[in-house]
C-alpha cells in the first residue's frame, strides 16, 4: 500500500489549492494577539520587559502593564495610534543606543508590520490559547478522492482522532502508513496497557480472529497488570519512594499509597474524584481509610533528619514542592519560577505563589522524624477496641469530644511536637525529635492553647527512675498545673495525667528534678504533648476499663503511613510572602487564592484543599484536561501532542494538533466524564495508533519525531518494561501485587548511605520475581539497573523521562543475573524443540512476537555453533557458568547464550 | 630533595611504554582483543551502515551522546578532577591562619557573632578556638599551610587559593547539593554532567564523567551530587569502585569467554542492523554504537581501574593501597583517566566533620589524620600530571561543601569530649591548580578570626563560573531548556573570578 502514496499525491494537490484559495479569499484578517504578537514578545522583548526586569518602567507581560505610564510619563502603546506609540517608533529607530531590541539586530519588516498592523487594530490584547478553554471543535472532513485506494482511508480512519491526524497529514502531502501486523500491533498494546507483552491465548485470540481488536483492548485495559504499568507514570509525578530523602535517607512507609494508585486506576476512578481524594481526601466528610491514605500523595515530600537543620526550613521546602508539584501535575505550569520573582513569561505575579502556597500551609506535618501525622493501621482486635473506645465516647460526650478522640486514636493529631519548645537550661533539643532533660531541667512552650483540655497526653522515653516533671503556668514560679512521677520505660511510651483547666492563651513551663542522677545526664526525653478533654462517662460502669482500653490502643505499636491532616483552627500558620523567595524574609500576608489568569474561583467551594481541588477539576479550568490528555498521549506515542508535556504554557511548544487536544479535553471531561481508561481506550483505537512504524530513511528524515503521525510509535520500553518483560518471557514473573517494597538482586556495596544502617536484603522467594513497580525505591540509592534505563529517583515531580540509549544499558541485559537468568529460563524452555534451529525460532518468536527472517536465524545460529563448540570443548564440569550451581550441557549453555542475545536485540527492547 | 620528587624523576621512561599501549587502544577499537566487530562510526572498519545514507546526516550525537563538541571559546583545560572532602574540612587547621584567633582562644564568642544566626549544633555562647595546627609561609608565594600537610606545601606554588569561598547552605547535604549542581535543591545536573553534556568525551571506551569515592561512604547528598538532573542521565557519573566490579555489571558473567562475548555482541548488532533497514530509525544505530561500546569498555574500564599495572615507584609516590577503597589509589586513578582523555573526575573522600563528638571527628586528632591521608597523595597527583606535562590541561579543584567555626562546638550546650568546630558557611578556603590558574595565587581574605570574608569573597556560584570558563564556556550562554525556560549551572548568578586566572 505504501507504494501508493505517490500516486495520491496528484489528487492531494487538488485539495491544496482549493485549501490556498480559501486562504486567500478569506477578508483581511485580524492580528492576534496570542499567535501573532506574542511569540514576537516572548522571544524579543520580554528579557527586559517581562516579569522580572521592566526596564524603562515598561513591563509586556500583562495587559494592564503594557498600556500603562513608562518613566518617560506616557504609554509605550496607544491603542488605534501606531505612529503616535513609543513602541513603533523605537522599532524603526536608527541611533543603536535608543532602537529596540536593545543591542539585537532590528526586527523584520513583517514583524514591525505586525505590531503596526495591531496597535493600528486597537491592540486588542489576548489570552495565550493555554489559559483560555478548550474549544469545541467540528471533527475535519476528509474528502474521498477519486484515485485513492479507498482502503487507505478506511484503514486508516477508526475514530476522530484519525480526522484530525489524517487533515494534517494531507497539508503536508503525506500519507498514513498501513496498519501494523496483528503479532505487532498486539506486542504494542499489550504493552502499552498493561506494560507486559501479551499472553500467548490473548495473541491467539487475536491473530486468529476469535476475539475484535476492541475486545483485546477492553480485555487489557479490565487486567490488574494494567494498573500497575499506569501507576510508574503517576509515581514518578508524585515522587513517590520508600526513603524519606536527603542525607540520612531513612526508610518511609508508604506503600500503601503506591497500592492506593495502583487500585485507583484499576477502578477506572474517574480524575476529578482522583484528584479530590489525593489533595484533601482528609477534608472529605467522613473521610475513609482509602482517601486518607491518597493524602499521601503530598507526603511523599522529603523529611530532613540530618542532625542540625532546622525543621522549620524543611516543613516550608515540603509546603514549597506541594505547590511546585500541584501545578507542574494538574496544570503544566512551572510556578516555581515565581516563588522570587513575577512569572518570566506565564502570566503569573509572585504574590500568586504565596496565595497557592496558603491552601499548602496549614497541614499538620512538620519535618519530624517520626513523620506525624500518620495513619494508624490496627489489626482487626486492635479495630475492635478502638470501636469501642470511640462508642463509649460518643455515647457519653459531645460531638467535639468523640471528633477529636477518633482523630486523635487515627491519626494521634493534633500534637505539640518538641521541636517547639525554647528556653532550655539543663536540657537541649537533641535534633531526633525530642527534648532531652536533666536534674534540674527545664524549658517552655509559648502560646499554648488547651481548648480547655483537662487531660495531658505525652509521649516520652526515660532511662532513669524517679524523675518528677512539673508542668507551670507561665514560669518557674506558676501555679502547678500538672505533675508525673516517670520512671525507666521500655522504648517510648504515650502517658495521660490530669491537668488544671486553663482557658486563655499561657506559656507552658516545664521542669524536671531528680536529684538522684547525676548533673548533665538524660532524664527523659520528650517528644509531644496534647491537650483533650477527660473521657466521658465517670463513675460509669466500665469507665475504667475503657480508660485502659484506650491507654493500650494508644501505644500499641502498628504499621502507618503519613497522610495530610489540616491544621486545627488555633495552630494555623498565616502565610507571608518570602522576599525574593527567601523564607527567612517574610513580608505581606496572603490568603489562599487561585492565580487570576485562570479560571475563577466559586464562591461556594471552601478556601482550602478541598476548595483547591474543585478549581483545578472545574471544567472551566483551561489546563487540567489538556494536561492529562497531553500525557497520557505522550505515554503512549513518546511525544506530547504539546512536546514540552511538562509545560503548556507561552513559552510551550506550539501544539502539533491543536484541535485535537481540545477535542479530546472536551471528551475526556464532557462525555467520558474523566475516564482516564476511556481517554486511553480512544488513543489505541485510533488508525493512528495501529499504524506500522516501519519507514524509510527519507520518510524518517521528513518527520524525524513523528509529529506528523505518518507512521506508529516505535520507542524504547521504560526501565520497568524491561524487566518485566525478560521475567514475563521467560515465565520467571510473579503476579503477586501490593505490599512493602521487594529487594530483587542487586551487586553488594551499592547502598552506602551515612548514618543509616538499613540494608538492602534480598528477597526470597516470588519476591525476587515480581513488577519492577514493587521494587523497593531508596531516593539516594535507587535501583541501579532501573536507573541505567532512565527511571527516576523520585525526589521530586518528575513529569518526563529523557530517554537515554548507553552503553551501560547494554551491560545490564548482558550481564546482570536477573537477565542471565532470565535467558536460561528461557533457553530451557526452547529446548523442547527437537533440532537448534526450531529452538532458536521458538526463543526468539516467544521474545519477540514476530517470525524469525533467515538472517536473523542465521546469525543466531552461527552465535550457537560458536558457543556449542567452546562449551564442548571445555569439559571441565567444576567450571561455573553464570550464577547456576550445576554447569549446563554445551546444547542448554550455548541456548542460554543465544536466548541472552535476543534479550538484548533492539526490538526486544523496543516498543515498535 | 624529597624522596616523591625523586621517584618522579627516575620512573619517565617506563611510563612512556604504557602512555604508548593506551593511546592506541584509545583511538582504535581494533587495539583491543582484536575485535573483529569493527565500528561503524569511529572510522575502522564499517559494519557497511555508513554514517550517511542517501541523502540522511545524522549529526555524531545522534550516534554517540558523548561524541565531542567544541565549547564557546578556546579551553584552558580538557579535563577537571574535583577533589571534594565531604564532610568539610576546617580551613583555621589548613589554610587560613588566624594568630588573633590564638590569642582570643578560649574567650567567649562575641554576642554581634551570634545574633540572629543559626548553627547546626552550636548552642548559646560558644567558646573561641584558637588554630590546631602550626602554620609557616611555604614556596615563592609566601602561602601558608599548615604542618598538617607536610608534603603539600612543596607544592603550594603550583596552586590558586580562594580564601573567602561562602555559601548559603550550613547542612551536608543541601550544601554539597549547591557545590556540586548550583542548587540547594535536588533536580539540577551537576558540574561534571554539565561538562561532559557540553564538551562530550574524547574517550569512546570509558565513561565521560567518573565518580570515584573514599572514606567508607557516599556524600550525604546521595547520589545527586553527580547526577544528570534534567539533563538525559547518559551524562551522569559513572562510580567506579575499588570493590566488587568497578563499573556495574562491567565483568563478563562466569563461563563467558570474550570470545564468546564478542560473537554475542557481533550477532546482536547484525541482526539490530537488519531492523534498521526496516524502522530507519538512527535509534538503532546508535543502539548498535553503544554494544560496541560496551564491549570496549569491558576491557578499558578493569584495566584502567587495576592500579597493580602502575610501577612501584608510583605507587609509592601517591602510598597508595592496592585492594582497598583509598583516596590516595582515587588519586593515581583520577590521573590515569585523565590521562586517557575522561572529561570529569571526580573524588568524594567522606570523614571530615570534625564537631569533636567522636575521636576520628575532632580537629586535633581526626582532622590531623584525614590530612596526613590526602597530603602525599594530591601532593602526587599535582607532581605526577604536571611531570607528564598534564597539569597543564587539567584543572584540579580542591574544597568542602562550607567551612568550619571559630568557634568550639558546644553541642546539646555542653562541653564535648573532643575538641570540634561546627558547620560554617561564612568562610571557607578552596583551591584550585592547572591549566589557565595563576600559580601561587591566594585571592581573598578573612576577618581576624576567620568568622566571614572581608575582602574577595566569593560565591559558589562565581566558583562554578570559573570552572566553566576553564573549560571554554560562558557560563551565562551554556543553558539548557527545562520547563519554559533555559536553565544553567550558575542560575542567575556567578561571575568569573579573574585573580586566580593566568
Amino acid at each position: 500500500m505504501k507504494k501508493n502514496i505517490y500516486k495520491g499525491l496528484a489528487s492531494l494537490g487538488v485539495i491544496l489549492g482549493i485549501v490556498l484559495l480559501w486562504n486567500m479569499l478569506k477578508p483581511q484578517e485580524e492580528v492576534d494577539f496570542s499567535t501573532d504578537i506574542k511569540p514576537i514578545i516572548n522571544t524579543n522583548c520580554i528579557g527586559c520587559h517581562g516579569g522580572v526586569k521592566k526596564n524603562g518602567g515598561l513591563g509586556l507581560l500583562f495587559e494592564e502593564e503594557a498600556f500603562a505610564d513608562t518613566k518617560s510619563g506616557k504609554p509605550a502603546i496607544i491603542r488605534g495610534n501606531a505612529s503616535g506609540s513609543e513602541l513603533i517608533k523605537r522599532l524603526h529607530e536608527h541611533d543603536p543606543e535608543l532602537r529596540m531590541p536593545y543591542e539585537k539586530p532590528k526586527l523584520s519588516k513583517e514583524k514591525i508590520d505586525l505590531f503596526t498592523r495591531w496597535i493600528n487594530q486597537g491592540a486588542k490584547w489576548g489570552k495565550h490559547w493555554a489559559y483560555t478553554l478548550p474549544e469545541k471543535v467540528e471533527l475535519p472532513q476528509v474528502i474521498l478522492e477519486a484515485g485513492f485506494e479507498p482502503e487507505t482511508q478506511s484503514d486508516f480512519i477508526k475514530n476522530g482522532i484519525d480526522n484530525f491526524v489524517y487533515a494534517r497529514l494531507e497539508s503536508e502531502q503525506l500519507l498514513p502508513n498501513s496498519p501494523a501486523e496483528k503479532n505487532v500491533i498486539a506486542r504494542r498494546l499489550a504493552l502499552d496497557l498493561t506494560g507486559l507483552p501479551p499472553t500467548q491465548n490473548v495473541l491467539d485470540d487475536f491473530s486468529k480472529g476469535t476475539i475484535s481488536y476492541e475486545t483485546m483492548v477492553d480485555s487489557l485495559l479490565s487486567q490488574n497488570t494494567y494498573g500497575e504499568k499506569w501507576a510508574s507514570w503517576w509515581l514518578d509525578m508524585a515522587r513517590y519512594s520508600d526513603s524519606k530523602g536527603y542525607e540520612k535517607d531513612q526508610g518511609r512507609s508508604i506503600y500503601p499509597y503506591r497500592d492506593w494508585v495502583i487500585k485507583a486506576l484499576n477502578q477506572d476512578m474517574p480524575y476529578d474524584q482522583f484528584t479530590t481524594e489525593q489533595l484533601a481526601g482528609d477534608l472529605l466528610s467522613e473521610p475513609s481509610e482509602d482517601q486518607l491514605i491518597a493524602t499521601a500523595f503530598h507526603r511523599n515530600t522529603m523529611n530532613n533528619d540530618e542532625g542540625g537543620t532546622d525543621d522549620e526550613e524543611y516543613r516550608v521546602a515540603a509546603v514549597i514542592d506541594r505547590v511546585n508539584t500541584t501545578f507542574e501535575v494538574w496544570q503544566s505550569t512551572t510556578i516555581g519560577c515565581v516563588q522570587c520573582h513575577g512569572h518570566p513569561y506565564d502570566p503569573f505575579k509572585q504574590d500568586e505563589y504565596y496565595k497557592i502556597m496558603a491552601f499548602f500551609n496549614n497541614s499538620r506535618d512538620e519535618d519530624i522524624p517520626s513523620e506525624g501525622p500518620v495513619l494508624k493501621f490496627y489489626t482487626p482486635e486492635q479495630k475492635l477496641q478502638v470501636d469501642k473506645v470511640n462508642n463509649w465516647i460518643t455515647n457519653y460526650g459531645n460531638l467535639e469530644t468523640a471528633e477529636a478522640y477518633k482523630n486523635f486514636l487515627m491519626y494521634t493529631e493534633p500534637v505539640y511536637n518538641a521541636h517547639v519548645l525554647k528556653d532550655f537550661k539543663n536540657g537541649a533539643y537533641d535534633n531526633h525529635a525530642s527534648a532531652v532533660l536533666w536534674d534540674d531541667g527545664s524549658c517552655r512552650l509559648e502560646d499554648m492553647t488547651t481548648q480547655g483540655g483537662t487531660s495531658l497526653y505525652l509521649k516520652y522515653s526515660s532511662g532513669k527512675n524517679g524523675t518528677t516533671m512539673t508542668f507551670r503556668k507561665n514560669n518557674a514560679q506558676g501555679e502547678i498545673l500538672s505533675r508525673l512521677k516517670i520512671d525507666k520505660t521500655k522504648g517510648s511510651v504515650i502517658r495521660k495525667v490530669p491537668f488544671k483547666k486553663v482557658n486563655e492563651k499561657f506559656d507552658l513551663y516545664i521542669e524536671t528534678d531528680n536529684s538522684n542522677v547525676a548533673k548533665e545526664v538524660n532524664l527523659v526525653n520528650l517528644y509531644w504533648l496534647t491537650l483533650l478533654d477527660d473521657i466521658p462517662g465517670e463513675g460509669e460502669n466500665g469507665y475504667k476499663n475503657i480508660d485502659q482500653t484506650l491507654m493500650n490502643v494508644l501505644n500499641a505499636r502498628t504499621p502507618t503511613v503519613p497522610i495530610m491532616v489540616e491544621n486545627p483552627n488555633y495552630m494555623k500558620r498565616s502565610t507571608q510572602v518570602f522576599e525574593r523567595g527567601n523564607w527567612l524574609v517574610k513580608t505581606d500576608t496572603v490568603q489562599p487564592t487561585t492565580p487570576e489568569a485562570l479560571n475563577v474561583w466559586n464562591e461556594d467551594w471552601p478556601t482550602n484543599r478541598l476548595g483547591l481541588s474543585k478549581w483545578l477539576v472545574s471544567k472551566d479550568n483551561p489546563l487540567t484536561a489538556r494536561t492529562l490528555v497531553n500525557r497520557v498521549w505522550h505515554q503512549i506515542f513518546g511525544r506530547g501532542l504539546v512536546s514540552t508535556v511538562e509545560d503548556i504554557g507561552s513559552q510551550s511548544e506550539p501544539p502539533s494538533h491543536p484541535a485535537l487536544l481540545d477535542w479530546l479535553s472536551l471528551r475526556l471531561m464532557h462525555e467520558h466524564n474523566w475516564s482516564i481508561k476511556a481517554l486511553i481506550k480512544d488513543i489505541v483505537m485510533s488508525g493512528t495508533y495501529r499504524q506500522s512504524s516501519e519507514s524509510s530513511p527519507e520518510l524518517y528524515q521528513k518527520d524525524p519525531k513523528n509529529e506528523l503521525y505518518a507512521r506508529g510509535p516505535r520507542q524504547r520500553l521504560s526501565a520497568e518494561q524491561v524487566r518485566d518483560q525478560a521475567l514475563a518471557i521467560s515465565g520467571l514473573l510473579s503476579f503477586k501485587m501490593y505490599g512493602p517494597g521487594v529487594m530483587p538482586p542487586q551487586p553488594d556495596g551499592v547502598w552506602q548511605t551515612v548514618y543509616s544502617g538499613e540494608k538492602w536484603i534480598e528477597s526470597k522467594g516470588e519476591d525476587r520475581y515480581r513488577r519492577a513497580i514493587y521494587t523497593y525505591l531508596k531516593r539516594t540509592s535507587p535501583y541501579p539497573s532501573f536507573l541505567t534505563f532512565d527511571a527516576v529517583s523520585r525526589e521530586v515531580c518528575t513529569i518526563r523521562r529523557t530517554v537515554t540509549n548507553t552503553p551501560l544499558q547494554a551491560l545490564v541485559t548482558l550481564n546482570d543475573p536477573v537477565y542471565l537468568e532470565a535467558s536460561y529460563t528461557l533457553a530451557q524452555s526452547m529446548q523442547t524443540s527437537e533440532d537448534v534451529e526450531g529452538s532458536i525460532s521458538f526463543g526468539y518468536e516467544k521474545a519477540t512476537y514476530s517470525k524469525i527472517t533467515p538472517t536473523q536465524l542465521e546469525a543466531l545460529k552461527e552465535l550457537y555453533q560458536i558457543s556449542f563448540d567452546e562449551f564442548k570443548n571445555n569439559t571441565d564440569s567444576s567450571e561455573p557458568f553464570f550464577h547456576l550451581k550445576k554447569k549446563p550441557s554445551a546444547h542448554l549453555a550455548a541456548l542460554t547464550i543465544v536466548a541472552n542475545a535476543i534479550m538484548n536485540l533492539d526490538e526486544f527492547l523496543t516498543k515498535a | 630533595m624529597d624522596n616523591l620528587e625523586k621517584l618522579i624523576q627516575e620512573k619517565i621512561n617506563r611510563d612512556l611504554q604504557a602512555k604508548t599501549r593506551r593511546h592506541f587502544i584509545k583511538n582504535c577499537a581494533s587495539g583491543l582483543g582484536g575485535l573483529a566487530l569493527g565500528s561503524i562510526f569511529m572510522g575502522c572498519d564499517p559494519l557497511g551502515v555508513p554514517k550517511k545514507q542517501s541523502n540522511i546526516t545524522f549529526s555524531d550525537r545522534d550516534l554517540n551522546p558523548l561524541a565531542t563538541l567544541p565549547p564557546h571559546f578556546g579551553p584552558k583545560v580538557k579535563s577537571v578532577i574535583y577533589l571534594h572532602m565531604a564532610g568539610a574540612p576546617s580551613q583555621l587547621e589548613m589554610f587560613d591562619y588566624k594568630p588573633k584567633l590564638q590569642k582570643l582562644h578560649g574567650q567567649d564568642c562575641p554576642q554581634s557573632l551570634l545574633e540572629g544566626r543559626k548553627f547546626a549544633f552550636i548552642k548559646g555562647t560558644p567558646k573561641l578556638m584558637g588554630p590546631q595546627a602550626e602554620f609557616a609561609q611555604e614556596g615563592e608565594s609566601g602561602n601558608w599551610v599548615s604542618n598538617f600537610l607536610p608534603h603539600f606545601k612543596k607544592v603550594v606554588d603550583e596552586v590558586a587559593f580562594l580564601k573567602a569561598v561562602h555559601t548559603d547552605q550550613f547542612n551536608h547535604g543541601p550544601a554539597q547539593l549547591l557545590m556540586h549542581t548550583g542548587s540547594a535543591r535536588l533536580g539540577r545536573p551537576s558540574i561534571g554532567a554539565w561538562a561532559t553534556y557540553g564538551l562530550g568525551s574524547e574517550n569512546q571506551n570509558l565513561p565521560g564523567f567518573v565518580v570515584l569515592t573514599s572514606g567508607g561512604n557516599t556524600p550525604d547528598a546521595g547520589k545527586s551530587v553527580w547526577g544528570s538532573g534534567f539533563l538525559p542521565s547518559v551524562y551522569q557519573g559513572v562510580q567506579c569502585r575499588s570493590k566488587g566490579d568497578p563499573v556495574l555489571y562491567i565483568q563478563d558473567p562466569d563461563g563467558i569467554s570474550r570470545n564468546l562475548k564478542k560473537s554475542t555482541i557481533e550477532a546482536i548488532n547484525k541482526i539490530n542492523k537488519e531492523e534498521y533497514r526496516k524502522y530507519a530509525d538512527p535509534e538503532i544505530l546508535a543502539r548498535i554504537n553503544q554494544y560496541e561500546m560496551a564491549y570496549r569498555m569491558q576491557i578499558a574500564v578493569p584495566e584502567i581501574m587495576d592500579i597493580n599495572n602502575e610501577p612501584e615507584n608510583i605507587k609509592q609516590m601517591y602510598g597508595v593501597e592496592p585492594g582497598k577503597e583509598s583516596f590516595a589509589n582515587n588519586c593515581l586513578l583520577a590521573r590515569k583517566l585523565v590521562e586517557d582523555g575522561v572529561r570529569f573526575v571526580q573524588l568524594f573522600d567522606w570523614g571530615w566533620d570534625t564537631h569533636g563528638n567522636i575521636r576520628e571527628g575532632s580537629i586535633d586528632m581526626g582532622l590531623r589524620n584525614k590530612c596526613t591521608q590526602i597530603d602525599r597523595p594530591i601532593t602526587a597527583l599535582i607532581l605526577d600530571l604536571k611531570q607528564r606535562g598534564l597539569l597543564d590541561e587539567t584543572l584540579i579543584v580542591w574544597g568542602g561543601e562550607f567551612g568550619r567555626t571559630p568557634m568550639q562546638e558546644n553541642r546539646g550546650n555542653k562541653e564535648m569530649q573532643y575538641k570540634g568546630r561546627d558547620h560554617h558557611g561564612d568562610a571557607f578556603t578552596m583551591w584550585m591548580a592547572g591549566g589557565g590558574i595563576k600559580k601561587g595565587a591566594s585571592h581573598g581574605q578573612t576577618d581576624e578570626i576567620g568568622f566571614s570574608g572581608i575582602e574577595g569573597r566569593v560565591s559558589v556560584h562565581d566558583v562554578h563560573a570559573t570552572i566553566m570558563h576553564l573549560l571554554g564556556f560562558n557560563h551565562e550562554q551554556f543553558t539548557f531548556d527545562f520547563q519554559g525556560r533555559p536553565y544553567r549551572l550558575t542560575d542567575i548568578e556567578g561571575e568569573l573570578i579573574k585573580e586566580i586566572l593566568a
